[in-house]
């Protein structure tokens, strides 16, 4: 009976052997990379949302407590909360556009034809990789009331010099300042790349046609860059509402230009109080999602 | 002719204003780094330094242990970067070559981390670090960078991979490889340039990284230099020649990295935003 088994039966089993090996490989080759992520992101934030539903407030050393939604009614309450979503938004509303505009601008300048890119490619990518809180040190020290550089020009201009850290308004305008600089670079890199994609024969054709400089801009490059825009845009909205590391080297007059992202900072790690501070990071967790799930909706609009 | 003297002129104007734009922060640094104190207070400001100076790099040694910052900075990126390569090869073999039903979700997946906002996974994390008494530690930054790149790294590898011809990993079969030895053999070095490409994108993210090094290592011991360069300011001192010497001096790492590797740098941050 063994000796009348056909040849296909056999061969299906070595590859049913073969398909288990392919499949016991995959599975020991993609485990290390989900333990990770299991560890340090599935998990906590199972902690997180399990912490928000409780009081646990470290310093007065009592132990855990259920507390049901009473974060999530405290969080409503809070004025500094509000305070802190209000300078958040502000800054997404203003440096998001801001990056995209200046980056636009940047990558058309750089995508003349030079004869050596080396510098050009160099200027963009310095501010890329010069970390966060290095650039809010340095726009610190550029808008210093007595010794910066920005009150020189005003000054050699004939105009009135700031006291920027005394004025929450102004604090916030010169974190805008900082946080443009330092991400539109990375806009211009992308969308630069975006821009060598567009073939020349598009622009040449249109140049036939006697369309204007602005008509070739607005009908040909702009609409070919939508893809590549919508990728760094939705990165740069989920980044800008994270925003940290630059208003927290910016301080100004008291908490009044603090951002969502340092007032949880300050609750965690200051006052270990994890179970609001977790509540917070849950409401920072859902505007990021809501971020995510309208830009996704708007680039499938897109693809069809 | 006046027509090419004037695109000519145009774009020089360009560059300019590029060149400007990208260096002038780095360059005011460096020219403050050299001014001495009392220039620094005269008015109007001067643009250059009258009579450069050394002092403020010796007082950037002197009053805050640098040296460790930069030993810290570059012990976690270092680890974090060889260790998120390791596993991201890994899963990008798989993405990449084995025959997966879900092969798009694994890789969605992975790529997710990178849209979870850093901030709420720092307040768990926290907690977690706190308990395992692991803040001021090495591995209370190495373990999350190593997940943070992983999207990145696992994107850019598996792109990677998949240009690879078939061909040459069955023929290293043949001659006696195992898979594993042929994917470490010839898959990885031919990848070479993606390794480099991967590698550098995670070095300069943990290197850049403030949040979690703020809040988990603030003991001085293990202190980054992102971290390490807030402390130089007193409760209302604000010593900017110091701080600027010790900001160039934490800036040279990252800008020998990318005057070797920008055409890399570059091909990885574009790739992966245009296909992420």
């Amino acid at each position: 009976m063994t000796m009348n088994s056909t040849p296909t039966a056999q061969r299906s089993l070595f590859d049913r052997l073969a398909d288990m090996d392919e499949r016991m490989l995959a599975v020991c080759l993609l485990a290390p990379a989900f333990i990770f992520i299991s560890i340090i992101v599935v998990y906590p934030v199972a902690t997180l949302v399990w912490n928000s539903f409780n009081d646990v407030r470290l310093l007065t050393g009592k132990p855990a407590r259920f507390a049901g939604i009473e974060n999530y009614l405290l969080v409503m309450s809070d004025a500094q909360f509000w305070r802190a979503v209000r300078n958040t938004l502000i800054i997404v509303f203003v440096t998001v556009p801001g990056a995209l505009v200046c980056g636009l601008a940047l990558a058309m300048l750089a995508n003349m034809p030079f004869k050596s890119r080396g510098p050009i490619r160099l200027a963009l990518l310095l501010p890329w990789a010069m970390p966060l809180a290095f650039v809010g040190l340095i726009f610190a020290w550029f808008f210093n009331s007595e010794y910066g550089v920005i009150n020189d020009v005003l000054r050699r201009f004939g105009m009135q010099p700031q006291i920027w850290f005394n004025s929450g308004p102004l604090t916030l305008m010169a974190i805008c300042i900082a946080t443009i600089w330092k991400t539109s670079s990375f806009m211009a890199l992308i969308l630069l790349a975006g821009l060598q994609t567009i073939p020349k024969s598009l622009y040449e054709a249109a140049e036939v046609d006697g369309a204007s400089h602005w008509r070739q801009f607005t009908d040909i490059t702009l609409p070919l860059l939508v893809p590549s825009m919508l990728v760094a845009l939705i990165f740069r909205t989920l980044t800008a509402i994270q925003s940290f590391d630059i208003p927290y080297s910016m301080p100004g007059p008291g908490e009044e230009t603090q951002t969502l992202a340092m007032y949880i900072h300050m609750n965690a790690v200051d006052y270990l109080d994890l179970g609001y501070s977790s509540a917070l990071a849950v409401v920072m967790f859902g505007l990021s999602m809501a971020t995510t799930f309208v830009y996704l909706k708007y680039v499938r609009a897109e693809g069809k | 002719m006046n027509n090419v003297l004037t695109a000519k002129r145009l774009r020089w104007f360009a560059a300019a204003i590029v060149l400007l734009n990208g260096f002038f922060p780095a360059l005011w640094i460096l020219a403050t780094a050299f001014k001495a104190e009392v220039e620094l207070t005269a008015k109007p400001i001067t643009w250059f330094p009258r009579d450069p100076t050394l002092a403020n790099f010796m007082s950037a040694f002197n009053d805050q242990p640098l040296p460790a910052y930069l030993l810290n900075s570059i012990i976690v990126a270092l680890s974090s970067m060889v260790v998120s390569l390791f596993i991201a090869s890994l899963a990008a073999y798989a993405i990449a070559r084995l025959n997966l039903k879900y092969r798009g979700a694994i890789l969605t997946s992975i790529i997710a981390v990178s849209m979870f906002p850093l901030v709420t996974l720092m307040v768990p994390l926290f907690e977690i670090m706190r308990g395992l008494n692991l803040l001021n530690s090495y591995w209370a930054l190495v373990l999350p960078y190593t997940v943070l790149n992983l999207p990145i790294c696992t994107l850019v590898l598996t792109s990677f991979f998949q240009d690879i011809p078939r061909d040459l990993e069955n023929a290293a079969m043949i001659d006696g490889c195992t898979r594993m030895g042929a994917l470490w053999r010839v898959v990885v070095p031919l990848a070479a340039p993606g390794v480099f490409t991967a590698g550098i994108l995670a070095f300069v993210n943990s290197w850049d990284e403030f949040l979690l090094a703020l809040s988990f290592n603030s003991a001085a011991a293990y202190r980054t230099l992102p971290v390490g360069i807030q402390m130089y300011q007193g409760e209302f001192s604000f010593p900017w020649p110091t701080i600027s010497a010790a900001l160039v001096i934490a800036m040279i790492p990252v800008v020998i990295v990318i005057l070797i590797f920008q055409e890399r740098v570059v091909s990885g941050l574009t790739s992966g935003g245009v296909k992420g």
